[in-house]
């Protein structure tokens, strides 16, 4: 156990742990995009950046990303400074440059006091953060069908050779987790179409109720086990069937009895 | 003994008392989240299942959790769901054999019974019985040989 000072209050923390764990547990409004239970962290948005300092460092002070920096003894950390919120003001600026049509990016940037970049607007904005979750979660799904394509100016999130994702299994995690929802998918009928492909979804045999596709199905079957038969019935009937089991056995027991 | 959350669908009424005790319980923001447990009409006439997740000792939700965001909590023996982890890509949701893993589509999160953390409500307000929170008793066995 370590034990830190944030905003002035002592709190402590398992070794290892990162600060934006600990300000969350204590229930610290840090603003994150980028952040995922899920994945490791990265550091993509830099929101989460706070001003840490320490005794020994007679005044002088750093700005790290919360999200991964770890706790240390004696750690003390101020995570709405006049200068950290200066900071991601600035942040949130050139966010908004970017992506001047995000609701989610607006709003942000509002409640920090933002309302009108500074910078030049970006033409043809695809309001995407860059911040990689996407491609992360997909890859810890173990799928990595999409990764960030290119450099600089030029980086996008894209599948391989910017051509319809053949590992792509139609899970829509990506475009769950986007932070700005940038990600586009359309459910039509039976049909999902997602990064340029079309999935078959399965259709309940009962209801006619559409679940997931039959590749995810296909995958959760070969990775993890599952018979492919748990996916014949949607979740409502599933229940509806194991109510009537249930009822054909106190029925059963009733009959026994009398 | 650990205890459990025992069904005994031959006392259900349908009332339904079980289904807003775990909507209240599982408020989000003061709103009442969807309900992890509700009674359906088991085929026969006044016959009720309140069907509920089972916590499976080999779990489909689990296992096809690609995040494994659902654990088994070892005081309860629950499996719970980490919403914080999840990513909502409906695979517990279409692999549990029992469908007890849902969609509450009003908060957009999937949902399943915690055992509201080894104290669950609804067994607080069933009135018939038909939902208890005790140790489960032991199967009586033939003696062998």
């Amino acid at each position: 156990m370590v034990s830190l000072t944030i905003n002035g209050k002592v709190v402590c923390a398992e070794e290892g742990e990162m600060v934006l764990t600990v300000t969350r547990r204590e229930g610290i409004d840090i603003p994150a995009l980028c952040h995922h239970e899920a994945v490791e962290p990265f550091g993509a948005c830099r929101l989460c950046l706070v001003e840490i300092t320490k005794k020994e460092w007679n005044g002088w002070t750093n700005y790290v990303t919360a999200c991964l920096y770890p706790v240390e003894e004696g750690l003390i950390v101020q995570t709405h400074s006049s200068k950290v919120n200066e900071l991601r003001r600035t942040i949130l600026d050139l966010m908004l440059a970017r992506c001047p049509n995000s609701p989610e990016v607006r709003q942000l940037a509002a409640d920090h006091g933002v309302t009108q970049t500074a910078y030049e607007e970006m033409p043809d904005a695809d309001n995407c953060i860059l911040c990689g979750l996407c491609t992360r979660v997909c890859e810890r799904l173990g799928f990595n069908a999409i990764s960030t394509v290119g450099r600089g100016h030029h980086k996008v999130v894209a599948a391989p050779l910017k051509e319809a994702p053949p590992d792509c299994v139609g899970c829509l995690s990506c475009a769950q987790v986007c932070p700005t929802n940038v990600i586009k998918y359309e459910d039509d009928g039976d049909q999902r179409r997602i990064w340029g492909r079309t999935f078959e979804l399965i259709t309940c045999k009962q209801c006619g109720k559409y679940t997931i596709t039959r590749e995810f199905a296909e995958a959760l079957h070969t990775q993890r086990d599952i018979p492919l038969d748990y996916f014949d019935l949607c979740d409502e009937c599933h229940r509806k069937e194991l109510s009537l089991k249930m009822g054909s056995i106190v029925n059963w027991s009733r009959e026994a009895a009398s | 003994m650990k205890s459990r959350l025992i069904v005994t669908p031959n006392l259900c009424t349908g009332c339904r008392t079980c289904e807003l005790a775990c909507a209240f319980a599982h408020s989000v923001n003061g709103k009442p989240g969807r309900s992890r447990i509700y009674p359906l009409p088991a085929g026969f006439p006044d016959m009720w299942t309140p069907v509920v997740c089972l916590h499976c000792d080999d779990p489909a939700c689990a296992k096809s959790c690609l995040v494994d965001a659902i654990t088994r909590i070892e005081e309860t023996g629950a499996m719970e769901l980490d919403n914080e982890k999840c990513v909502k890509c409906m695979a517990c949701v279409a692999a549990c054999p029992f469908g007890c893993s849902l969609h509450d589509a009003q908060h957009d999160m999937v949902v399943k019974c915690d055992l509201c953390g080894g104290d669950p409500v609804c067994a607080h307000f069933c009135p018939t019985k038909a939902l208890e929170y005790r140790p489960a008793m032991p199967t009586k066995r033939k003696a062998v040989g």
